[in-house]
């Protein structure tokens, strides 16, 4: 085992020690609420890294999530099924619609796809303001059941409806799925992505099914965004279409804005940029209505000056500091 | 369902007007995508200044809308200008990096507009006052006719500008290729700065028809940004009948569908309807590679 990954191990097993503990050392339910969405903002940053591993754009990824979102609450209220079982169909039906759309989709590239995406996830919102006896219109979705009791395997049986709780089981769905996407990113079929990113045609040529990749890859993307639907509707309790709440564009363009400033070439970028944006954006909550524009600001700092984003300034620190002692 | 002749006709005339107003959208988008090739995220929030430029100039200087709408155009290309200049201009290389700028403005844009406007509607003067009669008891009103032939002559100035000037086809040649271009002396820069100026020119132009047709708020451009972009992919880039026959179906599906088949089919229609498009040809219905 080399330095590098020696670090990484490291890193990765100290920062689910912070994730762990920070709860414990701050006892507030407003902040262990806040990781909660971070946790969620995490997960939605990284499988949006996804599908930019084979080269696309999505702008639509929020309405994968509200499709799980509604997907769970929906199943839970009407269907009265545990949540245990409920947030992975939300994820499944999230990837089963991406599936399908992404055959007609991944015929464009580029800048069509991304505008199509977005057309997807605004159609899907629009959908769940208008189909008022399914999903309540523009009252919202109230009333369904928080996560409740579940059985964990050596622990018996946990209530999460408290906070604290509730943050404990996204943390743990959430790191599980980002082993899996960094995994997957790190197998065979993440390295078909990448040729494809690189040399579509190339990759063709050799005999990979590059459509069929594509859309295994945008597939995954969905599940996981429906499964961070699932988890925030549970956490919220309350779920409402309307333009501004968060399932409107401006969502899309934070998960953006996560993916780029913490930098979108490597894994761990799009976690750190939703862990900073997100504490930022809690700190400026004084300034309510300036939220928005700070975030957007930042943005455009960020590409201007360092547009490989966050993760790429300790490398940058190495190589200033080796060119002064060279 | 059982709908009555007028509530037909309404929904026919509004949705022939807004898709007007999604052409406009749409030729700016797809003349600073063809020459910059950035997507102008912003775009929305463009529109939605110009209608509260237009709405301040009526409301405190009293000019007439005729007026208020030509410096509002005029107000919202100098912004133009000045954003390419200085946020697109230093990303021409990086696409990504580019998108993001163009996001991080629509959100400074937007709470700007927020905490300076608030968050309540508001109404642009009308247009043209009541309507005319036609044939019996088919009404049309005023102000949609007023909107489409606004629309419609923006919409011819800018084709006869793009034929028939030399700036005009020096940016087309721009958009067919940048280097061949150059090679003629047409810089790529002063094109960019041209496309910007005119197709935030026309969004603000949206705007304001939107604005006092229907309602104004800040956040009335999203939608129309949504609409504009999916002309495009329907319409195929950089074709104008393509825009202009994508924008009248997305205009009626708005108009026509919420009263003829509901509003939950209504919303999911332009989703179906570019799905079709792409499966029988993917470049757009007068796209070529």
């Amino acid at each position: 085992m080399n330095r590098e990954s020696m670090f990484k191990i490291l890193g990765c097993i100290g920062a689910i020690a912070l994730a762990i503990a920070v709860p414990l050392l701050l006892s507030s339910i407003y902040w262990t609420s806040v990781l909660t969405m971070i946790v969620i903002n995490s997960l939605m940053a990284a499988s949006l890294r996804t599908i930019l591993t084979i080269g696309e754009f999505s702008l639509g990824h929020v309405g994968f999530m509200c499709l799980g979102a509604y997907a769970s609450a929906l199943l839970t209220m009407k269907a009265g099924l545990p949540f245990g079982l409920t947030l992975p169909v939300a994820g499944l039906m999230s990837g089963l619609v991406a599936f399908v759309l992404g055959y007609p989709f991944m015929r464009v590239k580029g800048i069509y796809f991304a505008i199509l995406t977005l057309v997807t996830s605004e159609s899907f919102r629009l959908l769940a303001f208008n189909w008022r006896n399914l999903t309540g219109g523009i009252d919202g979705l109230i009333g369904f059941p928080g996560a409740g009791v579940l059985s964990i395997p050596g622990l018996g049986q946990v209530d999460f409806d408290g906070f604290t709780e509730y943050y404990y089981l996204a943390l743990a769905v959430v790191s599980a799925s980002l082993f899996i996407l960094y995994r997957l990113e790190k197998s065979k079929l993440g390295f078909t992505w990448l040729a494809i990113r690189d040399a579509d045609k190339m990759a063709g040529a050799v005999g990979v099914n590059v459509l069929r990749y594509k859309v295994i890859a945008f597939s995954i993307a969905c599940f996981f965004a429906g499964i961070g639907g699932g988890l925030f509707a549970h956490f919220e309790r309350a779920l409402g279409p309307y333009p501004t709440a968060s399932f409107g564009i401006i969502t899309t363009l934070y998960l953006l804005t996560y993916m780029v400033v913490g930098g979108k070439g490597k894994f761990a970028g799009p976690i750190m940029g939703a862990i900073v944006l997100s504490l930022v954006y809690e700190f400026a909550r004084p300034v309510e209505e300036y939220q928005p524009m700070i975030i957007g600001a930042i943005a455009i700092v960020m590409v201007m000056i360092i547009p490989e984003g966050l993760v790429s300034i300790p490398e940058r620190i190495r190589k200033w500091r080796s060119g002064i002692l060279d | 369902m059982d709908i009555s002749a007028q509530v037909f006709w309404q929904g026919f005339l509004n949705g022939l007007a807004l898709g007007w107003i999604y052409v406009l959208m749409a030729l700016g988008l797809t003349l600073i995508f063809g020459i910059m090739h950035i997507m102008q995220f912003a775009h929305g929030e463009i529109y939605m200044l110009g209608a509260y430029a237009a709405y301040y100039l009526t409301a405190s200087l009293k000019l007439p809308l005729f007026m208020a709408t030509s410096l509002s155009m005029l107000v919202m290309a100098m912004v133009g200008l000045i954003l390419e200049r200085f946020l697109f201009r230093p990303f021409k290389e990086d696409w990504v990096s580019a998108v993001i700028a163009a996001v991080g403005l629509s959100l400074i844009l937007q709470s700007g507009a927020i905490a300076m406007f608030g968050l309540h509607h508001r109404n642009l003067p009308v247009l043209a006052e009541g309507p005319f009669n036609i044939i019996g008891s088919i009404i049309v009103p005023k102000d949609r006719i007023a909107a489409v032939v606004v629309a419609l002559f923006l919409s011819l100035a800018l084709y006869l500008f793009l034929k028939a000037t030399r700036y005009g086809q020096a940016m087309v040649a721009s958009a067919q290729s940048p280097d061949g271009a150059i090679l003629q002396g047409i810089g790529p820069n002063k094109m960019a700065a041209l496309s910007m100026g005119i197709g935030c020119a026309l969004a603000a132009a949206g705007g304001v028809l939107a604005g006092s047709l229907f309602q104004m708020g800040p956040f009335m451009g999203t939608l129309s940004l949504v609409k504009g972009l999916l002309i495009i992919v329907i319409g195929g880039m950089g074709s104008l009948p393509g825009a202009f026959i994508a924008g009248m179906s997305l205009g009626l599906i708005d108009g026509l569908f919420p009263i003829l088949f509901g509003h939950a089919w209504a919303s999911m229609s332009p989703l179906f309807f570019v799905i079709v498009v792409l499966i029988i040809k993917p470049q757009g219905l007068f796209g070529h590679e």
